[in-house]
């Protein structure tokens, strides 16, 4: 069974590097002393604690209940005491600060009783779903978009086709090559119960060209009856990208501002399918992931960390001495974020550490309209034209050419002459529109609250107008003498003597 | 190297923010920069680059006119030689005169050694004068505007210089690259804020200022009393017939053995740096190609109509392309990225618009014999409005992408 591929516009050839950690067998990292959970390790809302410090939780168990829909649990990574809830570094290239639930491991590693499904055939997809949200399952890609999201919409709309994605494009990482090596099974049970869950008609599980040993083992758990196609997509960044996946697979793009549902394709990350064999036939909710370590480091290799453990534990285990001229890059060379120190926990999103030389802060020159990024754009757009605009704050026409379509990639700023940081004014357009659109929310609140409140008076005032009209009349009726006031002072006094009374009673 | 490099490092705290010197520090960027590649690579994501960087497209392009530079020379030297030998004249008069028999190169027209050095000697204080005067401005702006000389400049100044005719007043040249720099480049903010491509910027100024020492017959050979029309300046007088008649061959224009421009009358060595440029990505094959499609469908367009009265109706495209300095505004000044359309279709737009425009001028406005200059200024004024028409159909496009999509 072969499929035509097809090509998306740009890219680029980039040298990839994974030879240093592709070859060397992973390797468990050991339970670390402290365990700091952030609350949002997704794209979606924060969970919300469910426990309190000091609490003893077991490995596994529930701490935090996802808030709203677009948002999963989290679960404790091993057994232990839960220390404090609050704000600790998260990765991020700010370094700010995020709610966590910390956990001082108690080295007992004591599970939680789970339970595991034996037949996933016989679960309805709903049934799936909810567990595959109970156990936490984000997309392990990258971006971490809650699983049971994708595949809400996959039983919602008519799937055409499911791609298991296996591109890893970006250089240096190769967590998702050695997963597949080690657990290959795991992967192609997953997509089964992906494929089983959203009835989608086509499923493809798609490895790079260079990742021989990996098409390779899954070749092996793949059988006749399947109905999987495997499929080798020729190396160049971003291959491994959602839309550009699709593009090379089936030759369609996903709309402008549409989801690839829209086009009857769901998309999960291979070791997203992972985590769903193992939630779905172990019962076991997402606690670790594999981590690609890798650079100026001793052995580079990839690590299988619980979640939460410090990126400076994983550093040290691959021999990384701590020295002032390196920097840390969480994530690939080409999307990641330098992190400002190593204390930071591994995250469900967290693929890939690397250790680089640090190198004197670049020097911006005067962008000569050179057109290498329009080139090399995997999304058609004209970055110069956006950083053009971005540089003046014109964000209407940063619009209009499709800022949000940028994937940011980073292949404009690999290749500017200039060594513009193209990607950096887009995350400013786009963080000010953003801003700008919260704003006018706010905006139209307060003028709604202002109204209702002009509203709220009026009424008030409409009222007291009928009051004083009523009372006006009933005083005449009434007759507002002085002997109903001096009625009304008697009978004051008689009630706060009868108090007293009753208080000397006491 | 590394005794300059030490030199550079202690002087470096003048010149820094807040030392005596910090107006200067752009001279002394420029300086360091140019010696020595600066190592930086970025902060942020994403954190590989392309080896390419600005710096490298600038020497590139000054490499690329090799080829012109050494026709340059070459031409320039023999022309003038050839001229000698016709007019019977044994020596050179003043200090180039001087030189040449103190070194005693002599005048054969024949010797290579003896054209170049002849050549040199006029391209020399052509090029000095426009690289201290256009730089004098950069440094000006750039201490001005506190930021740094980019090499922008040594590609404008050495194009600028490869226009010129040879026997041009030198206070003319300082006048032209002045206006080039300033009113062409700086006052819209410098390096790549500039709509119109500054070397021609100038050479234009020259040329409408002082059209006497710009055109005519007297400037194209550097020897006093020597008087010769350049071929293209014979063709529109009586077209291709005119320019064998003379007994220049379409060989040797294209070679380039012809009067003209000190460094742009040889269609080959613009032949040798279009395919440097092409290969090194650092120029658009899209506007060189734009720029022989239009020219080559106008003038066939222009041969199939026919004129009686007009000579120059009938001149094959071969000719045109071999002619005057069409092939290097083809290949150097048309494709500065910085004046030209920024959008692949719009550069092929552009490059038609710019062919077309040239046939155009040459055939039917006989005020000027030369119509690349103006053609490129002309497509450069329009490069943003291609872009605009462009990009809108490109955004039309994909919202009816979006309608059926969604």
């Amino acid at each position: 069974m072969t499929r035509t591929l097809h090509r998306f516009s740009g890219g680029l050839h980039l040298d990839t590097h994974k030879h240093e950690s592709r070859d060397v067998p992973s390797m468990l990292v050991p339970l670390p002393g402290q365990i700091i959970l952030p609350l949002k390790q997704h794209i979606g809302l924060a969970a919300r604690p469910l426990v309190n410090p000091g609490e003893r939780v077991l490995k596994g168990q529930i701490i935090a209940e996802p808030e709203g829909y677009v948002s999963v649990p989290v679960h404790a990574t091993t057994s232990g005491v839960v220390r404090d809830i609050g704000d600790y570094h998260i990765p991020h290239p700010f370094g700010i600060r995020e709610p966590c639930i910390v956990i001082d491991a108690d080295g007992l590693d004591e599970l939680f009783p789970i339970e595991a499904v034996t037949d996933y055939a016989a679960l309805t997809p709903q049934a799936l779903q909810e567990i595959i949200r109970d156990r936490g399952i984000a997309g392990l890609g990258g971006a971490g978009f809650p699983a049971h999201v994708k595949l809400k919409e996959g039983v919602d709309n008519a799937v055409d086709t499911l791609i298991i994605n296996g591109v890893e494009c970006e250089p240096y990482i190769t967590c998702d090559d050695r997963l597949i090596r080690e657990k290959a099974m795991y992967v192609v049970s997953g997509a089964r119960m992906i494929r089983h869950a959203v009835n989608a008609k086509h499923c493809v599980i798609a490895v790079e060209e260079d990742m021989p040993e990996a098409h390779d083992a899954l070749a092996g758990h793949i059988t006749a009856h399947d109905d999987i196609e495997l499929v080798r997509v020729p190396t160049r960044y971003p291959a491994g990208g959602e839309k550009q996946l699709i593009q090379v697979l089936t030759g369609k793009e996903v709309p402008s501002g549409g989801f690839s549902i829209n086009i009857g394709i769901i998309v999960h990350n291979v070791a997203t399918a992972a985590a769903v064999y193992r939630a779905v036939t172990r019962g076991e909710p997402l606690i670790s992931r594999y981590v690609t370590v890798t650079g100026e480091v001793k052995t580079p290799r990839n690590l299988q960390v619980l979640l939460g453990t410090p990126v400076s534990d994983c550093l040290k285990l691959c021999g990384y001495e701590d020295s002032n001229d390196t920097r840390i890059i969480v994530g690939g060379p080409m999307m990641g974020t330098q992190v400002r120190d190593c204390n930071i926990p591994v995250t469900k999103t967290t693929n890939c550490i690397i250790v680089r030389r640090k190198i004197p802060p670049i020097q911006e020159l005067p962008c000569i309209r050179c057109g290498r990024c329009a080139d090399v754009c995997p999304v058609n757009l004209l970055p110069q034209q956006l950083y053009l605009y971005a540089k003046a704050d014109r964000f209407d026409e940063t619009r209009q050419h499709h800022l949000f379509d940028c994937i940011e990639c980073g292949c404009c700023s690999c290749v500017c002459p200039s060594h513009i940081p193209l990607v950096q004014y887009y995350r400013y357009a786009k963080f000010e529109i953003a801003l700008e659109e919260q704003r006018r929310q706010g905006a139209t609140r307060a003028e709604q609250r202002f109204l209702n409140r002009k509203r709220r008076l009026q009424q008030r005032q409409e009222v007291k107008q009928k009051q004083k009209a009523g009372s006006t009349t009933t005083a005449t009726e009434s007759g507002d003498t002085d002997a109903d006031r001096k009625a009304f002072v008697r009978a004051a006094v008689a009630r706060t003597r009868s108090r007293k009374e009753r208080g000397t009673d006491r | 190297m590394s005794h300059i490099r030490k030199c550079l490092d202690r002087i470096h705290p003048y010149f820094a923010r807040g030392g005596p010197y910090e107006k200067f520090y752009a001279l002394y960027e420029m300086v360091d920069t140019f010696l020595y590649t600066p190592a930086d690579v970025t902060r942020n994501a994403p954190h590989v680059r392309d080896a390419i960087d600005l710096k490298r497209v600038m020497s590139y392009v000054v490499v690329a006119t090799l080829p012109c530079i050494f026709m340059a020379l070459w031409n320039t030297g023999y022309q003038a030689n050839m001229a000698m030998a016709a007019l019977d004249i044994d020596s050179v008069p003043g200090w180039r005169g001087w030189i040449l028999d103190g070194l005693n190169v002599g005048h054969d027209p024949q010797s290579l050694y003896a054209n170049c050095v002849h050549g040199l000697l006029y391209f020399l204080p052509l090029y000095i004068v426009t690289i201290v005067v256009g730089g004098l401005w950069e440094v000006l702006f750039a201490a001005v505007r506190n930021h740094e000389v980019n090499e922008g400049f040594l590609v404008t100044s050495m194009l600028f210089t490869l226009t010129l005719p040879p026997d041009i007043p030198l206070w003319m040249v300082a006048l032209g690259i002045s206006f080039g720099v300033v009113i062409g480049k700086e006052v819209f903010g410098g390096t790549g804020k500039n709509f119109l491509n500054p070397a021609l910027t100038g050479r234009a100024f020259l040329f409408f200022a002082y059209p006497a020492e710009m055109s005519g017959d007297a400037v194209w050979t550097a020897v006093d009393g020597f008087s010769g029309a350049t071929p293209l300046g014979l063709a529109a007088l009586g077209g291709v017939e005119a320019i064998t008649g003379s007994g220049v061959t379409l060989m040797q224009s294209f070679l380039g053995s012809i009067q003209g421009s000190i460094g742009s009358t040889s269609t080959l060595a613009c032949l040798f740096g279009a395919v440097f440029l092409i290969y090194t990505r650092i120029a658009s094959f899209r506007i060189i190609f734009g720029v022989f499609l239009g020219m080559f469908f106008m003038s066939s367009f222009f041969n199939l109509v026919g004129s009686d009265t007009n000579p120059m109706f009938g001149m094959p495209w071969y000719w045109h392309l071999s002619l005057g300095g069409f092939a290097f505004g083809m290949v150097y000044m048309a494709t500065d990225p910085v004046s030209a359309a920024m959008t692949n279709m719009g550069r092929w737009i552009f490059g038609g618009l710019i062919g077309v425009m040239t046939v155009l001028i040459r055939v039917v406005n006989p005020a000027f014999p030369e119509g690349i200059m103006l053609a490129i200024l002309f497509a450069n004024i329009f490069a943003p409005l291609i872009d605009y028409f462009v990009v809108q159909v490109d955004i039309a496009r994909r919202k009816r992408g979006y309608a059926r999509a969604g």
